[in-house]
């Protein structure tokens, strides 16, 4: 299990992490969210002794992480890079064989990751011969490759193409059922949403929700109401106390409400204006939880 | 994984992937064809020599045929001079209008400084031939009017010249090598994967040493062919060049180590390929300082203060002492002595560059100057 354990790290007059926990368990899948410059990135580079806390610290297992930890898991940095003019199969081969794998396991391996990934006809090839997406595809080989314990990618999804999404989610997926933990960043949040059960929500260096994800969204101070009306008056809103206009799309209306409003109210108005053929009612998107915990 | 396994793996990506490039096999082999074609041109080209010898008249009859005869296979012809007195044939041994007197009333042949082997030779046979003597007992003395002169022949200062000239290429070559792959891996950002195992000492010791051997083995190849060459006679120059000229080879090791690790630490502080150059520009002129001082310093006295104490300063050390030892040879503790103290400031600089390459190698931004780096050093 990776701990982040109320870690704080100052640059000069920016205090970019401010008492940030969260937890990741072996065979969790964690979305780690949060605006540009809340702390994500220097986070991951922790884990990795890229950057060092000022205070708190990073765990593996209850135990400090180590040199020897780290070899057993795998990184992918928001900046990519690989060398260019390696060959792909000896480039992914040889951050196995960093991690400690031996030669002809992590030759072994590297094929294999780059036949899963749909890029083994290309293994010979030098790194820099290859489309930009498939160059990701390598990125990701190689962070993959020697079987870590814990992956941590940073803005995994930015990027690709819905396909290579669909791909890097079953990928991701996979491994946390092998057993990995598995920590990511994103901006995607419906993507988090769809596969992720576990998020941590970070806001100018401070985590300000961590845990399952339906939990969160449940214990929001917002509900989030769909109603599909027919024959309404173009700029009908219903007059409830509490309820707000998110967003309206022909006939259909979103709307967020306090958790203490009560949905029925706002049923029987839409009811009196026009004929409802659609409504729902329940705790609020990833999206409008992200937007409230983390409002200006 | 064990630290050396870390630097052995990145020295041997790093080995791996110049190997095959196309720049270093043409050097190689351009170098090496340069070598061969100087010691062909240097034997081609040398000239058949005439040995003037002055001897007391009157000439024994006989004896020009018999020298001419004993000169032969030395490819070499013998011009016989009949003086009137030895004292004047001692003269104009010293005023070198002869390079040799023969004294055949004491059995002497007198040259001015030094004893040439090959005419003491020829006019030895062929005294012994004139006079139906028998070898081995020698027929005749070769002695000098002045003790021999400390200065280096035309082949050794050439030869010298050639070593050091070797040595400042090849180390900063390979000295760039090292600067423009630090800057690369930080530029395309792989140095962040390679960072979450590797430590960044271990990272720069990998570099270093995989360029390094590549250099070392360049250097031995070439250097070690021309110094064989020497000591086979195969250049027009005495044997005794090619076993100092052998010294660039050790001596490579040394002065590589000692500038890579500045060339990485500069290299960490660039942050983009066009910051590479200026970056190691502090390092490269230190290089270039280093040639030119000792060739200054040698050009005026071999074996004055400076000449002495550039041999065994480390930053010079590396491209004085073989060229010096060549040159009018250095006594054995003063090679020690320069060898420990390049090791000590290597050991110093590594531990120096080490935490500058550490602490530059995730900058981003502006180049970082000297100051902001010793800051880092320290905190590092």
């Amino acid at each position: 299990m990776l701990s982040i354990v109320d870690i704080g790290k100052r640059f000069g007059e920016v205090q970019a992490l401010d008492g940030c926990s969260f937890t990741v368990e072996r065979g969790v899948m964690l979305g780690f969210l949060g605006p540009n410059g809340a702390g994500k990135t220097t986070t991951m580079r922790m884990i990795f002794g890229i950057a060092e806390p000022d205070s708190g610290a990073v765990l593996w297992d209850g135990r400090p992480v180590q040199l020897e930890d780290r070899l057993r898991f795998g990184y992918m940095p928001e900046e990519r890079g690989l060398y260019p003019r390696m060959p792909v199969a000896e480039q992914v081969a040889y951050f196995g064989r960093l991690h400690g794998m031996a030669a002809d396991r992590a030759s072994a391996a590297a094929l294999e990751w780059l036949e899963r990934l749909d890029v083994a006809g290309r293994a010979t090839a030098k790194l820099e011969e290859l489309s930009h997406g498939n160059q990701q595809r390598v990125q990701l080989a190689a962070a993959l490759v020697h079987e870590p314990e814990l992956l941590v990618l940073d803005e995994p999804f930015a990027g690709l193409d819905p396909i290579a999404v669909r791909t890097l989610a079953e990928v991701l997926r996979g491994e946390a059922e092998r057993g990995a933990a598995v920590l990511f960043s994103s901006h995607q949040l419906d993507l988090v949403e769809d596969i992720c059960e576990d998020v941590a929500i970070v806001d100018h260096g401070r985590v300000v929700a961590t845990g399952k994800l339906d939990a969160l969204r449940r214990r929001s101070r917002h509900r989030q109401i769909e109603l599909r009306l027919e024959g309404a008056p173009p700029r009908w809103l219903p007059h409830v106390a509490g309820v707000e206009l998110v967003a309206r799309h022909d006939g259909s209306l979103r709307l967020a409400a306090g958790r203490e409003v009560d949905p029925e109210l706002v049923l029987a108005e839409a009811e009196r204006t026009a004929q409802v053929v659609g409504f729902s009612y329940g705790p609020p998107s990833l999206t409008e939880l992200f937007l409230e915990l983390v409002e200006r | 994984m064990k630290a050396r396994q870390a630097i052995w793996l990145v020295a041997w990506r790093e080995l791996d992937e110049r190997l095959h490039s196309r720049a270093f096999l043409a050097s190689t082999l351009l170098m090496l064809a340069l070598v061969g074609a100087s010691s062909v041109l240097s034997l081609a080209l040398s000239p058949e020599t005439t040995y003037k010898v002055a001897i007391v008249a009157p000439v024994p009859r006989g004896l020009d045929a018999a020298l001419q005869r004993a000169a032969k296979p030395f490819e070499a012809k013998v011009e016989v001079r009949a003086v009137p007195s030895a004292t004047v044939g001692r003269e104009q041994v010293r005023a070198k209008k002869v390079d040799a007197l023969l004294l055949l009333a004491n059995d002497r042949l007198v040259f001015r400084s030094d004893v040439d082997a090959q005419a003491a030779a020829a006019a030895d046979s062929a005294v012994r031939a004139l006079r139906h003597h028998l070898p081995p007992a020698p027929e005749l003395r070769a002695v000098t009017l002045q003790p021999p002169e400390q200065k280096p022949t035309d082949a050794e200062s050439l030869a010298a010249y050639a070593g050091a000239l070797l040595l400042l290429t090849t180390i900063a070559v390979y000295g760039q090598w090292v600067l423009t792959g630090v800057v690369e891996e930080k530029s395309n950002r792989v140095v962040e994967l390679i960072l979450s195992t590797v430590r960044p000492r271990h990272l720069m010791a990998g570099k270093v040493i995989g360029i390094g051997l590549l250099g070392f083995g360049q250097v031995a190849l070439i250097g070690g062919l021309t110094a064989i060459l020497f000591a086979a006679g195969l250049f027009d120059a005495p044997a005794s060049i090619g076993a100092n000229l052998a010294l660039v080879i050790p001596w490579f090791a040394l002065g590589f180590a000692l500038y890579a690790v500045a060339y990485a630490a500069a290299g960490a502080l660039a942050s983009r390929q066009q910051d590479a150059n200026s970056a190691g520009i502090a390092v490269t002129y230190t290089l270039l300082a280093a040639f030119f001082l000792g060739y200054v310093a040698l050009a005026s006295d071999m074996n004055g203060l400076l000449a002495n104490l550039l041999t065994i300063f480390p930053v010079t050390a590396p491209l004085v002492l073989p060229a010096r030892s060549i040159l009018v040879g250095v006594p054995l503790w003063e090679h020690a002595l320069a060898v420990l103290l390049v090791l000590a400031t290597i050991y110093i600089l590594v531990r120096l560059a080490g935490r500058i390459y550490a602490q530059g190698l995730l900058r981003s931004g502006p180049r970082v100057d000297l100051r902001t780096a010793l800051r880092l050093a320290r905190d590092g």
